[in-house]
């Protein structure tokens, strides 16, 4: 386990912008979400009926937020390593494993970002909508598309700054 | 090849990804998806991963962990942590260790508003620790104190590892929040037990403060009840029936967020941390989420649970044996990991194994729910046990001039109470299932 590391500097520019920006749209959804839910506990009140189709709502909207949390986890560093076995390893060497990470989680994300475009196209293909509010699925789908990208994008960069750290 | 081999090379290979400080969600992810190639081929894995994300990232009861992140947040950028610490302090400062008691109490209360043992600790130390030195309270007992007490951040609800292990094993979250309550007040207890059991043998590590009016401990009460009116309507709510946890989630964080503002200590810059902070912890967690699917996914295609629940089922041992052979193993997989990738990793493996399992004659639901206080309760062990425990790195943090090793010293006591616990818990489920009995 480890607390995210401090040894780099923060980043800054565009990725950096890019990630605090998805941030706070996924902030701003996330206000949704929970506005949604008192909503819904006030509407059962007062008019015995929830509110139409909160449930699915909440769904969309928190996979929409998840993706757009993920660009400043990368960027923070917060994904947990476990550095209980490299404690004693060379700064150097760390700093090439560390790379490796990086490098490993960018390829993962731009797979699932691949495979997230091809979900889109082929929900949208077959028309699939959300049980009750009838939205088209492939909306959701897409709106993940640039979370999960810029994420890819960030990981990218992390490796090759500690890989530029490693030969320094 | 047998599935127990398949699986024994995936997690081997795991293991040494992990090793080499490729973050834990990929080191799950890689050996997962190649494993899913040889089992059931290219063109199946990447017609699965279309649909992975959207399908775990919307599941709805996972919309529960951001909600109370918030809400922990807002808890911790709005000073709750002072006013609790010190209306503790003002009753139980005039005791032996009555600081480390109040900051036990303090983490406890913090606890019933925030699902994080880090955030607990970390948020209860920066206002406890500082009074502690002031009191000569030895370093120990200080740091050790807190990094324990943080951990009742998660044994009390609402806790992170209780709604993933809930939604791992399709049981109610709010029979598991009902489940832990108990226990999660004997865990405090017996932390207060195990201070005062230290500062008996050596009354310098903890002076008594002197004692209180009673004017002063009624005027510092002020500033709590919003902590107990928040708890009581959130989990009345929950436990009630009124809301799902979801719901209930999302009114705490709003309620949470006027206290901060009705004190005066939430501020903009408050605000944009706390987003922030949730935003960067959710994307944490989901990570791991989408790590540990994929590895469970290629664990399901090899057919692993299944065969390793039948093989559990054959061995000639007692069945509680056996749970105690697994509770070893999560202590040990602790050592290394983070009690949520452990908990998302192993329950989809074991949990088939446990449920076939004859214990006590429980049913299988409180049999589920009895289980998973036990895996909260030793997956808690490892936040403060050594090699690394997470909490005593954050609290050490905070207190640069004690050594690590004090601390690590100082939560031997507290140790023995967990264990004391667990051995309780596991031979008298009555003691997790009562309230979720009572309250059905």
């Amino acid at each position: 386990m480890d607390i995210p590391t401090a040894d780099l500097p923060p980043p800054r520019g565009i990725l950096a912008c890019a990630a605090a920006a998805c941030a706070y749209a996924g902030g701003a959804i996330f206000i949704v979400i929970a506005m949604l839910a008192v909503g819904s506990i006030v509407s059962r009140a007062i008019w015995s009926k929830p509110l139409q189709g909160d449930y699915e709502l909440v769904q969309v909207a928190g996979a929409v937020f998840v993706s757009l949390c993920l660009p400043l986890t990368q960027l923070r560093h917060a994904n947990i390593i476990v550095d209980f076995f490299t404690v004693r390893v060379k700064p150097s060497t760390r700093a090439w494993l560390d790379a490796f990470g990086a490098a490993l989680l960018a390829l993962v994300m731009a797979l699932l970002a691949w495979r997230l475009c091809v979900g889109t196209i082929s929900m949208r293909e077959a028309g699939e909508t959300t049980t009750i509010l009838g939205w088209p699925l492939w909306y959701a789908y897409a709106a993940m598309v640039p979370g999960i990208a810029l994420t890819a994008t960030i990981a990218f960069a992390s490796a090759r700054e500690h890989a530029r750290q490693a030969l320094r | 090849m047998s599935p127990l081999v398949v699986g024994a090379i995936l997690f081997g290979a795991m293991l040494v990804l992990m090793a080499v400080r490729v973050p834990i969600a990929i080191a799950m992810f890689v050996p997962g998806a190649l494993g899913y190639i040889a089992l059931s081929g290219t063109l199946p894995l990447l017609s699965h991963l279309k649909g992975a994300l959207y399908a775990r990232f919307s599941v709805y009861d996972l919309s529960v962990i951001p909600l109370f992140l918030l809400m922990g947040q807002f808890a911790t950028q709005g000073g709750l942590s002072r006013s609790l610490f010190k209306a503790a302090s003002s009753f139980v400062g005039h005791f032996r260790g009555g600081l480390a008691m109040a900051a036990v109490l303090a983490c406890a209360a913090f606890g019933a508003i925030c699902g994080s043992s880090v955030a607990t600790a970390a948020t209860v130390a920066q206002v406890a620790l500082p009074e502690m030195k002031a009191y000569n309270y030895s370093g120990r007992l200080s740091t050790a104190t807190l990094a324990a007490g943080g951990t009742l951040g998660i044994l009390i609800p609402p806790s992170v590892v209780l709604v993933v292990y809930a939604i791992l094993t399709e049981q109610n979250i709010a029979k598991l929040f009902a489940a832990a309550m108990i226990p999660g007040i004997i865990a405090a207890i017996g932390y207060l037990i195990a201070i005062g059991v230290v500062v008996r043998i050596d009354p310098s590590q903890g002076p008594a403060q002197p004692r209180h009016p009673w004017s002063e401990r009624l005027a510092t009460m002020r500033s709590v009840w919003p902590v107990a009116a928040i708890f009581v309507v959130v989990f009345g709510g929950i436990y009630g029936g009124v809301f799902t946890p979801t719901e209930g989630a999302a009114v705490g964080a709003v309620a949470t967020f006027v206290a901060g503002i009705a004190m005066r200590e939430l501020d903009v810059a408050g605000i944009k941390r706390a987003l922030l902070g949730t935003a960067e912890t959710s994307g944490m967690i989901f990570m791991i989420f989408v790590g540990a699917d994929m590895l469970n996914s290629a664990l399901a295609l090899s057919q692993l649970p299944a065969a390793l629940a039948d093989a559990v089922a054959h061995l000639a041992l007692p069945p509680l044996l056996i749970v105690v052979g697994i509770l070893f193993f999560y202590i040990a997989l602790g050592c290394v990991m983070d009690e949520l990738s452990m908990i998302l990793l192993t329950i989809p493996v074991l949990f088939p194994s446990v449920m076939g399992l004859e214990l006590f004659g429980l049913d299988p639901t409180e049999k589920a729910i009895w289980f998973g206080i036990l895996v909260l309760m030793v997956v808690e062990i490892g936040l403060i046990a050594p090699p690394v425990g997470l909490n005593v790195y954050v609290v050490n943090g905070l207190a640069r001039d004690v050594p690590m090793a004090e601390t690590y010293r100082g939560v031997v006591p507290f140790l023995v109470s967990d264990a004391v616990r667990v051995t309780l818990l596991l031979l008298f489920p009555a003691i997790s299932l009562w309230l979720v009995r009572t309250i059905a």
